[in-house]
Order: structure tokens, then C-alpha cells, then sequence
């Protein structure tokens, strides 16, 4: 209602922000789309440097599954993915910096768990990456299952989850093991390299990410069991639901461009097609961007500055980057996964 | 469809210590497709007639997504049903418990692509190749027979699918795989399709999907 109000015009803009604040609403309320209109930037928390998630160039230029997030918000506001301030942040800082206002999401490999809406104030608009703990296992070519581990040396990194979460495993399935500690993923190379361990055990993204410094092992298996939910996704500040909505159905409409089969490279082709459903997508039937705020070309925008939830994928993690991350889980709900969006309607 | 009939001749492949630089037809096409042959001259195999055919020196993709593995894959089909997905260049064989094994292949170029259920009705090794007159009429350059054995695009082994003219097979030309250049078939490295063959049966279901067209 309110954002229909303002669509397009500053003047507009200021009186309903004004508006917003007589009847009552907080000041933080709708005001972060207007905050980052008047801006022209959008502030993006990101991770410094994870392989195939977020990193920056030598030149400066930043790349990743969670950057490319970054960018199709921007893409969907702006119809511009470059008017984008990314904000590397570490651990310890990213919640901080979105409390205090200083990113306006936090795009940065972070789990979706009830603490951190219940006590922290923030929201997270849905999950762009199911991970996992899981294991990787060098020579051992006829393991399949996790289960098959009994006995097994296994490296975990010292006081994690993952050190919890093994623990837990093994006991509920009456197996033992032998737990070599390690400092760091770099440690548990070298452990496995020197055959001190056989297994390690860590998020699946990272055993993934991990493997690319193991290229002098033959019989190198990713389980594709997992055995704890890390649900990793963009988060906002609780207080803006108007601006939490963009980002929620931002990431929606990039998954429903990969089921509906909207691609980077048929954008325009998009345009001109019969289908009800595609041509609600590219806002020429209806006007569902402006419900949210947006303008009605906001997520055929987003798809064409990053490309669809699979073409995503695959540039920085999946098939087409070093990576090579089965997509598993994170398949859509119809191919095997359980990626699922509502419906643009 | 035009059907071709020939009669199966037994390829005894000892010759599969395969040279796989032999890409004796190659010519730039990377079109393969079989007729299909019908059941009555189907090769006969006789597995004890043998020995060495499953040469260790038969390719395997040894890397990158393409390699064949286990992974985590929903689904409630059966075991053993294969499921393609002709967009990812992927084919799962259903193992059960979420999970399949995942091979890397080859898929048909534009316009040459299609999904859709079928059986795989008969298996072969080393199969000849008889391109089909549609396929000879757009290239034909192509042989009109090429014996089976390691220089054959169809490759180490043939599931043939349904009554089309499509297969799941091998290729002698195997860094072809992860892309779209073929005229319908799937192909996978010949060490793949020859591992592929020890787990697929005769009857098993192949669903095929493509990516949704605008």
C-alpha cells in the first residue's frame, strides 16, 4: 500500500515517509528501500574471502554466490547490479553491522537459526543455500554411506559444531571412531595427506572448497550424506517487513526463473513468450513489483544481471567453477531437491 | 521414422584396450544416432566369450562435475530407474535412500533435445552404428555402417530406448562430455557407460527431463 503510494516520484516519496511516521509506524519502518533509493547504493555485508561465495579480485572487483545476491537485489531496485557497496564483514561483526544500519542485508554465509531472529532482531528471507555437515574420505573408494564409517580416523576441527555434531552421529548409531583434532582445514589436509586421518568431517560447501588442495589424492569421496541442517541465507534488520519482503521475494524470483526456465540469455526472448506465468515474471501481465515497491521490471532485472537461481549456482560453486558442487538439496523441489518458491502472483 | 534393419554382427572386442586417439570418423561431426535395430537380428552376447573387453585403459572422466559419484538425490522412484537431466548434462541412476550415482554426458545440440518416460528394451556391447538416412541426409559425410569396436562414436555400449532412435551409449570421443552436440542420444565416457551397463536392466525406466521452455 504504502510503496504503491510513493512508486517513482521523490516528492511523493517524502510525504508518505512522513505519512508512515504520523500513524505510527517506527522511522526504521519502509525506510530502508527509500534510504537506499535516495543512496543510490545498496550496503551488502559480505564474507571477505570464501572461496566460491564471495571474494574480491586483484582489480578490486567482487565475485560470488552470496555477491551475486548482493547484486540481484540491486538489479531489482535499480535495474543496475553494479550500484552495489559491498561490506566485508567477519563473523563476529556481520550481525553488529546489520543491527546497527550500516549494511542493509547481510549476504554472508550465515545460518538461519531461531536465536538469531528470537534475540538478535533479525529476519532471514529464506535460504539460497542448504548446507550440511558431511564427510570427506580418502582411500576408502568402497565407502557409500556414512554409515560405514565405524572405526574410521576421523579429523574435525577443535571446538565446533561439527566436533559436537560427529559425536552425536556416531553415538546415536552405536559406531566408534577415532577423533584426530585438527586446528584448521589446512591442518586436516596435511593430516589426511600424511595418513593420520582417513575422514574429515566439516560443512559440505567447505569439504568441497577443501578438495581443490588435495589434487594429489586418487579416491577422493564427498559422503553425500549430511548429517546436521545449515540453511544459509540473506538477513534484515526485523523492524522493515516492506524492505524484508524485496529480499524475500527476490530470492523467490530467482528460483522460480530457473523452474519457469528463465535464463540470463532469454531474458528477452521471456518478453515475447505465450506462457501466463513467464509473462507475470517479466511484469508485462500485472503489476507485482509495485506491491512490493519495486517497478514491475524488478525480477526479470535480477535475472538478467546474475542470471537464475541454477545459472547462480553453477558460476561460483557448481558445475561450472573449480568447485564442482553437486547441487543435491539445492536441486529445485521438481528435480530432485528441495528448493522451493511461492508463486509470483 | 525410417527403420533400418542389419544384422548384429558379434564384435569380440579384445581390441578394447582402446586407443581412444582413434577418431577414425570423427570429421568434425558430433552427431551420433542409431537406427534402431530390430529385435529379431539383435546381437547375441555371450559374456564368456569375453575376456578383457572391460580394458582398464577404458576412459573414465577422472575429475571435475563429470566424474562419475554418489550423490544426495530425492526421488521416489525405484531403484535403478535413470533419470536425465539433459539441461545439467547429468544422468542419475536412482540407488534409493536419496541418493544416486551421477554421471556426466554428452546431450543432443539444439533443437535436438527432448524429454519424455521410456524403457531401456535392449542392451548392447560395442554395438555397430548405422546412422539413420535423416541424419545421413544433414551430414553425408557420415558411413552409411561402421562396425562396433573402439573408433565407433556409439562407443563401448548401447541402451537402447524405447522404440526411438535414441540410445544411452559410449563415444570415442570423450571430451565431448558436458556439452550439447549430439543428435538426440546420451552419451557418457566409455568407462562410465561400460559401468553404467553392469547396473541398468533390461526394462528399467529412463525419465528424461529439459530445462521448461518459455
Amino acid at each position: 500500500m504504502f510503496h504503491s503510494i510513493r512508486q517513482g516520484s521523490c516528492a511523493i516519496s517524502i510525504m508518505a515517509s512522513v505519512l508512515a511516521t504520523c500513524i505510527g509506524q517506527s522511522p526504521a519502518y519502509a525506510s530502508t528501500l527509500s534510504d537506499v533509493q535516495k543512496r543510490g547504493v545498496l550496503n551488502c555485508g559480505v564474507n571477505p574471502a570464501l572461496p566460491g561465495f564471495s571474494t574480491k579480485s586483484a582489480s578490486g572487483e567482487w565475485s560470488g554466490f552470496d555477491v551475486d545476491f548482493c547484486k540481484a537485489v540491486a538489479a531489482a531496485i535499480f535495474s543496475d547490479a553494479s550500484k552495489v557497496s559491498y561490506v566485508p564483514l567477519t563473523a563476529t561483526a556481520r550481525f553488529d553491522a546489520l543491527q546497527k544500519g550500516s549494511i542493509d542485508i547481510l549476504s554472508r554465509n550465515s545460518t538461519w537459526t531461531l536465536e538469531r531472529e528470537g534475540a538478535l532482531g533479525l529476519l532471514f528471507a529464506g535460504v539460497t543455500y542448504h548446507d550440511g555437515q558431511s564427510f570427506m574420505v580418502v582411500r576408502k573408494p568402497e565407502v557409500t554411506s556414512a554409515l560405514e564409517l565405524n572405526g574410521a580416523k576421523i579429523c574435525v576441527q577443535a571446538a565446533t559444531t561439527s566436533q559436537r555434531n560427529l559425536a552425536d552421529f556416531f553415538k546415536t548409531n552405536s559406531m566408534q571412531y577415532q577423533e584426530v583434532i585438527v586446528q584448521d582445514a589446512a591442518e586436516a589436509m596435511l593430516a589426511i595427506t600424511a595418513a593420520r586421518c582417513d575422514v574429515f568431517t566439516a560443512d559440505q560447501s567447505a569439504l568441497y572448497a577443501e578438495r581443490l588442495n588435495l589434487t594429489g589424492q586418487k579416491d577422493v569421496i564427498i559422503l553425500p550424506d549430511v548429517i546436521s541442517k545449515e540453511p544459509l541465507g540473506p538477513a534484515t534488520r526485523s523492524d522493515d517487513t516492506g524492505w524484508f519482503n524485496i529480499i524475500k521475494w527476490v530470492n523467490f524470483a530467482l528460483i522460480n526463473a530457473e523452474e519457469l526456465g528463465i535464463t540470463q540469455a532469454t531474458a528477452d526472448a521471456a518478453i515475447q513468450s505465450k506462457r501466463p506465468d513467464v509473462l507475470r515474471f517479466v511484469g508485462a501481465d500485472g503489476a507485482l513489483g509495485r506491491s512490493i515497491g519495486l517497478d514491475e521490471k524488478w525480477a526479470i532485472n535480477a535475472v538478467r544481471a546474475v542470471g537464475n537461481y541454477g545459472e547462480i549456482f553453477a558460476r561460483n560453486v557448481g558445475v561450472k567453477s573449480r568447485l564442482a558442487i553437486p547441487r543435491g538439496l539445492n536441486e529445485l523441489w521438481s528435480t530432485g531437491g528441495i528448493l522451493f518458491a511461492p508463486p509470483l502472483q | 521414422m525410417h527403420v533400418k534393419a542389419y544384422s548384429g554382427r558379434k564384435k569380440l572386442n579384445l581390441r578394447a584396450a582402446v586407443a581412444f586417439g582413434l577418431f577414425s570418423l570423427a570429421n568434425g561431426s558430433l552427431a551420433f544416432a542409431q537406427a534402431p535395430t530390430p529385435f529379431a537380428a539383435q546381437e547375441t552376447m555371450d559374456i564368456g566369450d569375453e575376456p578383457g573387453r572391460i580394458s582398464t585403459e577404458e576412459v573414465v572422466i577422472e575429475d571435475g562435475p563429470y566424474k562419475r559419484q554418489l550423490v544426495s538425490f530425492r526421488s521416489s522412484e525405484p531403484a535403478g530407474t535413470i533419470v536425465i537431466h539433459t539441461s545439467e548434462r547429468f544422468l542419475y541412476l536412482v540407488l534409493g535412500n536419496n541418493r544416486a550415482l551421477r554421471y556426466g554426458i554428452g546431450v543432443g545440440r539444439d533443437g535436438f533435445q527432448w524429454s519424455g518416460l521410456v524403457k531401456v528394451t535392449r542392451k548392447a556391447e560395442w554395438p555397430d552404428w548405422t546412422p539413420p538416412p535423416e541424419m545421413i541426409a544433414r551430414q553425408p559425410y557420415l558411413p552409411r555402417f561402421m562396425a562396433g569396436g573402439p573408433g565407433n562414436p556409439m562407443g563401448a555400449r548401447a541402451h537402447y530406448l524405447g522404440s526411438t532412435v535414441y540410445r544411452i551409449h559410449g563415444t570415442n570421443q570423450p571430451e565431448t562430455i558436458g556439452h550439447a552436440v549430439s543428435s538426440g542420444c546420451f552419451r557418457l565416457a566409455n568407462g562410465d557407460v561400460i559401468d553404467l551397463y553392469s547396473r541398468v536392466a533390461v526394462g528399467a525406466k529412463v525419465i528424461i527431463r529439459h530445462a521448461a521452455t518459455l
